[in-house]
């Protein structure tokens, strides 16, 4: 575990490119310039307005890493950049770095350790975990493991206030970075494999005092279901659904975390979320539809009271969850401008909702998947026939839990019209088991094995044409993409791989245009800025982990087909890398 | 003359009626005796409790004891996190690289009062003979040293090698893979 | 000698005549599938008895008649041949007979057991080492409810019982009411009857599962369709609320030790599922699978040392203090 207390440290990097000359390059920056709202990354289309690397230069990138974390395992996170200082938070221990590009090589400027709770660690489970800071103002926000909202100063590192939120002895954590919404910080906890109830609270980013906060399962004024609330499907405009559609009690620990990211619609003044798995993962012991599980929710940030829900499904046998990355699309449908919500579930399905009314216009498979659509409606997925009994084998059913996408967040260009998906084409077999409920300790009742698909290839980068309802291109990939995409106006598809490949393709046919072999397998999304002279950077962690249902690599063992739920075996192909390190790769034209 | 003969084979025949002795119930005492283990102070290792040695370490070679713990190791959700030895938010069991050593003690400990880096107490939860049941299974799924007795066959998916294996494992002679 | 030998006889006599009556007899059929078993019983007992007399006689037939010793041994008799093989033909065309009708018979019997009913009540049984899981089923989730080792149906009405098993083979039996099923584990079955009259009907395992096989029973108390439906309330409820202060310390012993790791009672925190759920215990007639009547003093002994009482049992001895076991007994005979 020397590892995880391993100072970070800058690394002088000329040294360790292969061949690659970097000297100059971060020279050349003296200052990171003041964000831009046109040119930053838009949060909910993953699209930067970026052009200065393009499709006709971007195999000249030079670059490679330059600050690494001293943290093993999982780095989800992307770094975000405002000012002169690049900002990177780490996966547990949560350390949060402010690094300074402006001489030859970057300094930390600042670093805040919180030292979270060590439980935490193991309660960090299946989905994904991830974390970065969010820049508001003069203050930067992160989230810890161990279930703390931290807000700091972004110049100094100060820290303004610490809230504690969720509570590690019922298995809760916090696996995903807060957001901004209209003065509070909202926040979701993740824990569906410990039994631990969903919620999404809202701090006053002053203060840090806790607004409201409203849960996944139980009655409805837990909810935040009031007179304003229109469900989707007519079945759950009852009263107390989230009671109603469980076993007597079982809403009480069923899961449904809001582990996914949170986005906010300004102009709607809306937030959405996705609502996690059900538990137990055997279906067995909870019948019923579960609400409001596996779906997402519409709320108004003001009170946290909800506006909609769709559900992703009439239930979700195979614990796929929904809390896979949502895009927000301004774009004609059918003939009128609508405002839609694109959300490419685990199940294999890309839904397109109208995000204002909540009414789901399209759901369209967009990789092989065994749920079906629903005849009664449209959207509302059949899944494949669920287990007979406990103890009873399905097998060959895909996607696996680990969803057919979800583990990065999609990018949507509007210069090409089409959605960048990551795709995972795992398969599984799953023997539902029986599980007791015990506060702090797994509750997942499942053995699995994972598996590729028969053709063998386990990922693919899927372009999907939204207004045709139909993939443009696919790109085949060895392994899962299990980090987000970036698409740049520069017509550029960036994307990082499990076995540590940084990729451009092009966004209009998907060619392989630029690729760069890191020490560390990816799991976060690619990032992009401006430096203050008007050059364009492109900046990449890898650090594996985490992120993809594996806590620790070097932790398990294939030899067991069960370990990490099956992906231990799945993915023991992947090559062993070097670095032990989370670290910073960055990017730019010579 | 004839008897000669006979004996041997009527003496082997009745040794077969010898059943391993099953303990459906441990008395009070033995059970306190049972749960003062003597623990260095990093935790890691020490002294297992005197009745337990005298007892002739009951829970590392009996059949009935190991397959109890094996029924718990499922009932109490420690697939959830170590998988059947693989590992998964919890490390392996399978590659016999334990952070805290192969000692009964040490797993007892790790069981009984939990672990900083993330693994719950189950103190509170399971009784000291349990506990050692456990323990005793767990010890089978990394075994440095084959045993001589095996839980039953998994009844449920078949997801890697029986416990009762031997040699061991191979992966107790490296570190694992990074 | 003589009052003894009339009241062995009579003992004998008695014996059968024993297992007519009682709770748990096939010769007491209580509903129509019971019934059914019952004439088909009768119906082979009958023709297997004539079978029998009818063999035994022609046995003893052949062996009185004495057979004149032939001087010519080799001489052939066509027409006692004839006669003779008439007769082993005419044998066998009735055993043929015999089995096909009763083949029928049973056909025709088993398979208005297996018939299903839209209106049936839907239950759901899993056998454990050694007790009975029962989850009556509904359409709502909500009204979805586990109990243990008791089922209560309402008469008249059919129910139809899914079986599974979570470890080894079990057998459902109640022969008042049906026949037997096996429980087996990653298989399901299911096995439908109705009780006409009400009352109290024993079951117990009849498949050998381990040690306490003999301890694994169970009770259908059949009642009205009302009283039927305020026992199914009442069991949807969560636990009623503890009066004295005893029983509000029994319950913080049962939510903070062992207990809750694997027993639930709605309405508080113990939400385990590996032993039965005891949110109604106190309403069930007996405890721990027909093994004591569930008196105060039979919960506080059964926790006290469930190893005693039921060797090899997965309840374990969990020591408690004399007043924790008091106020925790205390807290068991309040959840009616």
């Amino acid at each position: 575990m020397g590892e995880l207390h391993r100072h970070p440290q800058v690394i002088r990097f000329a040294a360790k490119l292969r061949g690659l000359t970097l000297v100059g390059v971060l020279a050349a920056s003296s200052a990171l310039a003041q964000s831009d709202p046109g040119a930053q990354l838009s949060a909910s289309t993953s699209f930067s307005a970026l052009d200065e690397i393009g499709a006709g230069n971007v195999q000249r990138l030079t670059g490679g890493p330059v600050f690494a974390t001293g943290r093993f395992g999982g780095q989800a996170g992307a770094p975000s950049a405002a000012g002169d200082l690049v900002y990177i938070e780490t996966g547990f221990p949560n350390a949060i770095f402010a690094l300074e590009l402006a001489q030859a090589s970057p300094s930390v400027a600042w670093s805040y350790a919180p030292e979270p709770d060590g439980r935490a660690r193991g309660l960090s489970c299946c989905g994904r975990t991830e974390f970065g800071p969010v820049l508001s103002g003069a203050k930067l926000y992160a989230n810890t493991l161990d279930g703390r909202t931290v807000a700091l100063d972004r110049r100094s590192g100060n820290k303004f206030w610490e809230t504690k939120l969720a509570d590690l002895s019922n298995g809760e954590t916090l696996a995903s970075p807060p957001v901004v919404a209209d003065g509070k910080v909202l926040v979701g906890n993740a824990g569906d494999e410990f039994g631990a109830r969903g919620w999404i609270a809202a701090l006053d980013a002053e203060s840090g005092r806790i607004l409201w906060r409203q849960f996944s399962t139980g009655p409805d004024a837990e909810i935040g279901i009031g007179p304003s609330f229109s469900p989707f499907d007519p079945r759950d405009r009852g009263t107390d659904r989230g009671v109603a559609t469980w076993p007597p009690s079982a809403w009480q620990h069923g899961g449904g975390s809001v582990s996914g990211r949170i986005i906010y619609d300004p102009e709607l003044r809306l937030v959405f979320h996705g609502t996690g798995r059900a538990a137990p993962w055997d279906a067995q012991e909870r019948p019923g539809a579960n609400r409001w599980t596996s779906g997402l929710f519409a709320r108004d940030p003001e009170t946290g009271q909800a506006r909609w829900f769709v559900a992703f499904g009439a239930r979700d046998p195979y614990a796929r969850g929904g809390v896979a990355q949502d895009v927000l699309l301004d774009a004609p449908w059918k003939g009128s401008a609508r405002k839609l919500l694109l959300h490419p579930d685990g199940n294999g399905f890309l839904y397109v909702v109208d995000r204002v009314s909540g009414e789901m216009l399209a759901a369209d498979p967009f990789t092989h998947t065994d749920a079906s659509p629903e005849p009664a409606g449209p959207g509302a997925v059949a899944g494949p026939v669920p287990s007979p009994d406990e103890n009873v084998v399905v097998r060959d059913i895909c996607p696996a839990w680990s969803g057919a996408t979800g583990a990065g967040s999609p990018a949507f260009s509007p210069r090409t019209g089409l959605l960048y998906l990551p795709v995972s084409r795992l398969c599984m077999d799953f023997e539902p088991r029986h599980a007791s409920y015990l506060a702090g300790t797994p509750f997942i009742g499942a053995n699995i094995k994972v598996k590729p698909p028969k053709d063998g290839t386990s990922g693919a980068l899927v372009a999907w044409d939204v207004q045709a309802r139909k993939a443009a291109w696919s790109m085949n990939e060895p392994f899962p993409l299990a980090g987000g995409v970036l698409a740049t106006a520069g017509d550029l598809v960036l994307y990082g791989t499990l076995d540590g490949m940084i990729k451009a393709r092009d966004a209009r046919d998907g060619k392989l245009l630029w690729s760069f072999a890191a020490t560390d397998g990816i799991i976060a999304q690619p990032a992009t800025f401006n430096s203050s002279n008007g050059h364009q950077y492109l900046a990449v962690m890898t650090g594996l982990g985490g992120g993809f249902g594996i806590a620790e690599r070097n932790m398990l063992d294939p030899l067991d087909q069960s370990a990490g739920l099956g992906l231990a075996a799945a993915l023991s192909r992947l090559p062993t890398l070097r670095e032990r390190s989370a670290t910073l790769y960055l990017f730019r034209l010579p | 003359m004839r008897l000669v003969v006979v004996m041997p084979f009527a003496m082997l025949a009745l040794a077969g009626c010898q059943r391993e002795e099953r303990s459906l119930r441990l008395d009070p005492p033995v059970e306190a005796g049972l749960d003062e283990v003597r623990v260095m102070s990093n935790g890691i290792g020490g002294a297992p409790p005197k009745v337990y040695v005298a007892l002739g370490r009951p829970y590392e070679n009996n059949a009935f004891d190991l397959d109890q713990g094996k029924r718990l190791y499922d009932w109490f959700g420690c697939t959830g996190c170590h998988a059947h030895g693989g590992g998964n938010t919890g490390p392996a069991f399978l590659d016999g690289w334990w952070q805290y050593g192969a000692d009964p003690v040490s797993i007892f400990v790790s069981i009984r009062d939990g672990r900083t880096a993330g693994m719950p107490a189950f103190g509170r939860y399971l009784t000291t003979e349990q506990i050692w049941q456990l323990t005793g299974y767990v010890q089978t799924i990394g075994a440095y040293s084959a045993k001589t007795a095996a839980p039953s066959r998994n009844d449920e998916m078949q997801s890697r090698p029986s416990e009762n294996r031997a040699p061991a494992t191979l992966g107790a002679l490296q570190p694992p893979s990074r | 000698m003589r009052p003894r030998l009339k009241a062995l006889l009579g003992a004998a006599c008695a014996l059968p005549g024993a297992s007519c009556v009682g709770w748990q007899s096939t010769l007491s059929p209580q509903g129509p599938h019971a019934e059914s078993l019952l004439r088909l019983i009768f119906a082979f007992a009958i023709v297997c008895a004539l079978v029998w007399i009818l063999v035994v006689a022609m046995l003893a037939g052949a062996l009185m008649r004495r057979r004149r010793i032939s001087r010519e041994p080799l001489a052939s008799r066509p027409r006692e041949e004839r006669r003779l093989g008439m007769l082993v033909g005419a044998a066998t065309a009735a055993t043929v007979v015999v089995i096909t009708g009763l083949t029928v018979l049973s056909f025709v019997a088993t398979r208005g057991l297996e018939a299903s009913h839209d209106d049936a009540l839907k239950l759901r049984m899993r056998g454990y080492q050694w007790w009975w899981e029962v989850t009556y089923l509904d359409p709502r989730p909500d009204r979805i409810f586990l109990t243990a080792n008791e089922i209560h149906v309402p008469i008249g009405r059919p129910v139809e019982i899914e079986l599974s098993a979570a470890d080894v083979i079990h057998s459902f039996w109640v022969p008042s009411l049906a026949g037997k099923k096996d429980l087996i584990p990653g298989r399901d079955n299911a096995i439908t009857f109705t009780a006409t009259r009400p009352g109290v009907y024993r079951g117990q395992c009849a498949e050998f599962c381990g040690l306490q096989h003999a301890h694994m029973a169970f009770l259908v108390i059949a009642e009205p369709p009302e009283a039927f439906d305020g026992w199914r309330r009442a069991q949807l409820t969560d636990a009623s609320a503890q009066t004295t202060s005893e029983e509000e310390r029994g319950r913080g012993v049962f939510t903070q030790k062992a207990c809750a790791a694997c027993h639930t009672v709605r309405g508080t925190s113990a939400s385990g599922s590996l032993g039965p759920d005891l949110t109604h215990v106190a309403s069930r007639r007996y405890i721990a699978a027909g093994l004591l009547e569930s008196t105060r003093g039979s919960f506080a002994a059964w926790i006290a040392d469930p190893e005693t009482l039921k060797p090899g049992s997965n309840m374990p001895n969990v020591p408690l203090t004399s007043d924790d076991l008091r106020d925790v007994s205390a807290f068991m005979a309040s959840l009616k």
